[in-house]
């Protein structure tokens, strides 16, 4: 019986290694990623519930196609990107909030 | 009562273009440009049956993070006193957006309320290749759907043939329920998140079945933000447009205003040699002649400015300013989001106070509005352009910049300084509660002519109604102030120095005299209060008694009259101060806080004082 679990669980830690996920602010200029999902942010505090609905009604919705268009000029940020077709411009604090798997580029 | 339609849409959506166009020429518009922060109604033109269009503000949902979302949701559910809900809701969807639009217009249908989808921008949207299935759209979301190209004259036919047909139904028979107020559903977070997601879904669907549409957006749109937001490009292109707006304030508008102005002098010259003697032609040709005149002659310079702005806005270019700035400005605790409102101060803080409601974090909100009258408004700029063209050689420095430009680029530049130390200083206690910038960037558009002429016109019209209702009235108090009353028989010093305004004057000085202030100038200070731009007719007035020209020769008698240091204090003094009661009106409004007002009209009043007196002092020491 363990000798059948545990191959199940080298399988199961193999799939995320493949399709490696990472935070939108880690990515570079020009990536093109898919949207994991959305994760809390301290920073935002007791506001941080709203700022995930509102990325969500404005499109940062998982699975959703995004591309990082630009960074501003200290400290790369804020981050210029367009997701369904509409550019948005988005802190990093906001940005760390979104988990992203690459499509294309590097990061 | 007439049918009340409002439009509703996501900012940028092109919801005032489509407003200036049904309302046109009849329209009440508010009081201010740019962005729609104020309530702007109008009727409808050209309906059999009177209809009334209200235009509100941009929101992307009901579930609202901003004070202007909040107007806007407030409106419609019928929640603000003394304001009826809309009859029928106009949804304006940019075409080239759909998505996002979309999104709203599915929220907006669970109010259950008459509405019209307005896919705007259509134009746009073909020439990108996106091709919609309207009657499809129509029979799906269950709502009549028009397409609309605000920027042609008749790109807004149908809609007004299909709000008409609804005016006719509502003349027949009006609602009954029209004072109730609605309520949102209370939607716990966690269905809220469900339902965006289902939304999201059901949008997907609709653009499957009725929408074909390129993946990318047009190339030169792409290319010209590689440069435009550019870190580094960007920054040089933002400059080189924010030098060639104040250089085209300045030299642009001076024909213009020399015209203006020997027009007056010709008139005041017809009035003077057609006229007997007397206190009467003393008033048209002192009093009102010379009052108006000297204010009026600003009216291309302000024209100038304001185009700049509206095409900056209307293009979607203010955003990427916005992005740029961001990260300097949250330095002083504001971030790209006060980028617009200080922006629109520059052609006067009331609007751009009022458009601070676009911003969500309080605390930032908060110290915009205290900063914004730094920035130099457009009724500082006839009181500058007077004193520098006086005491300001024209000379070219470094081949390609007139002195006199640079001077009030300095002016300027002085105001918005200190604006970030004000605010750095004010940033010492805030709370550090993080909030979201999300902000959209717009498609570019090649500004709309109509839109322009419209925002302009307004802005013409708001100036001259303040030069014929506030200005002139000020004239005439001012006048009668200088000219009783009169000197006595046996009088050995000038005229005024006897009048009511003579001794006022001199009652101030008392005050003023260590910024090296004259009692004349002190006078000027006082209509100044109003209106800024009278200090200059207040000038005119002072000085220009026994005299029968307008401006050239109000600034040669102040070249007579002033020292550099002195013009030079007195340059300084309005960077900060005098603040116009309407700016101290609009920050009570906003702040809803006596405290807050009191501190801002002291601290500006304080920071007045101080920089005219270093000034005076300083350059008494080099001249």
């Amino acid at each position: 019986m363990n000798s059948a679990v545990v191959p199940n669980i080298a399988i199961a830690s193999a799939i995320p290694a493949k399709t490696v996920s990472l935070r939108l602010d880690e990515c570079r200029k020009g990536a093109q990623v898919r949207i994991v999902d959305l994760q809390p942010q301290a920073l935002f505090g007791s506001q941080d519930e709203c700022v995930t609905l509102r990325l969500k009604e404005l499109g940062f919705l998982p699975g959703a196609p995004l591309k990082i268009i630009g960074f501003g000029l200290l400290g790369s940020d804020p981050l210029a990107v367009q997701v369904n077709g509409t550019k948005f411009a988005l802190r990093r604090a906001e940005a760390a909030k979104i988990r992203v798997e690459l499509i294309s580029g590097s990061h | 009562m007439s049918i009340r339609f409002a439009l509703i849409g996501n900012p940028n959506c092109g919801k005032t273009s489509l407003f200036n166009r049904l309302t046109g020429a009849r329209a009440k518009v508010a009081n201010y440009p740019g962005v729609t922060v104020e309530r702007r109604s109008g009727p409808i033109s050209d309906l059999a049956e009177p209809a009334e269009l209200l235009d509100l503000p941009g929101t992307y949902s009901l579930f609202v993070t901003s004070p202007d979302e909040q107007v806007a949701r407030d409106i419609i559910l019928g929640k603000i006193a003394g304001e009826t809900k809309p009859d029928v809701l106009i949804a304006v969807i940019d075409a080239t957006n759909l998505r996002l639009g979309l999104r709203l217009v599915m929220e907006l249908k669970t109010l259950n309320r008459p509405m019209i989808l307005a896919l705007n921008q259509m134009d746009a949207a073909r020439s990108r290749g996106i091709t919609i299935n309207t009657a499809g759209l129509a029979r799906e979301i269950g709502m009549p759907v028009i397409e609309t190209v605000a920027v042609n004259r008749h790109g807004t036919d149908e809609l007004r043939k299909v709000l008409a047909e609804f005016a006719v139904n509502h003349a027949k028979n009006p609602l009954a329920d029209d004072t109730q107020t609605l309520s949102l559903n209370q939607i716990d977070e966690l269905s809220r998140d469900d339902s965006i997601e289902a939304l999201y879904h059901q949008i997907e669907n609709i653009m499957q079945e009725h929408v074909v549409q390129p993946v990318d957006l047009p190339r030169w749109q792409e290319r010209l933000d590689s440069v435009v937001m550019h870190p580094v490009l960007g920054l040089v292109v933002l400059f080189t447009i924010l030098m060639v707006v104040f250089q085209a304030v300045f030299a642009w508008a001076s024909p213009v205003v020399d015209l203006i102005d020997a027009g007056f002098t010709f008139l005041g010259d017809a009035v003077s040699t057609g006229m007997p003697d007397g206190i009467l032609k003393d008033f048209i040709v002192q009093g009102l002649i010379a009052g108006l005149g000297s204010v009026i002659v600003f009216l291309p310079q302000i024209v100038i400015l304001f185009f700049f702005i509206l095409v900056l806005e209307d293009t979607g270019y203010l955003t990427r300013a916005a992005f740029l700035l961001d990260r300097p400005m949250r330095g002083l605790g504001i971030s790209g989001r006060s980028f617009i409102p200080l922006l629109s101060s520059f052609a006067c803080a009331v609007p751009g106070i009022m458009s601070t409601r676009s911003i969500s974090d309080p605390r930032e909100r908060f110290i915009t509005i205290m900063i914004a009258p730094l920035m130099t408004c457009s009724a500082r700029l006839p009181v500058y352009a007077l004193i520098i063209a006086a005491f300001i050689p024209e000379q070219t420095v470094w081949g390609i910049f007139n002195l006199q430009g640079l001077t009030l680029f300095a002016l300027y530049f002085a105001g918005v300084v200190s604006a970030a130390i004000v605010a750095l200083i004010m940033r010492r206690n805030q709370t550090r509660e993080h909030y979201p910038l999300l902000l959209e960037l717009p498609s570019y558009r090649w500004p709309m002519a109509y839109h322009l002429l419209m925002g302009l016109k307004e802005r013409v019209w708001i100036f001259l109604r303040r030069v014929g209702t506030i200005i002139l009235a000020l004239s005439i108090i001012l006048w009668v102030l200088v000219t009783f009353p009169g000197a006595p028989a046996d009088a050995t010093r000038p005229a005024i120095e006897y009048s009511f305004a003579g001794q006022l004057g001199a009652l101030m000085q008392y005050l003023f005299a260590p910024l090296g202030f004259s009692w004349q100038m002190c006078i000027a200070l006082i209509p100044a209060m109003a209106a800024r731009e009278v200090a200059v007719s207040a000038l005119a007035t002072v000085y220009a008694v026994g005299g029968d020209n307008v401006d050239a020769a109000l600034g040669t008698a102040l070249g007579q009259e002033w020292n550099l240091p002195v013009a030079l204090a007195y340059l300084a003094w309005f960077v900060y101060a005098p603040q116009c009661i309407s700016t101290i009106a609009v920050v009570k409004r906003e702040t809803n806080s006596a405290k807050a007002t009191v501190w801002f009209t002291l601290y500006l009043f304080a920071l007045a004082y101080f920089a005219a007196w270093a000034t005076y002092t300083i350059a008494s020491w080099l001249v």
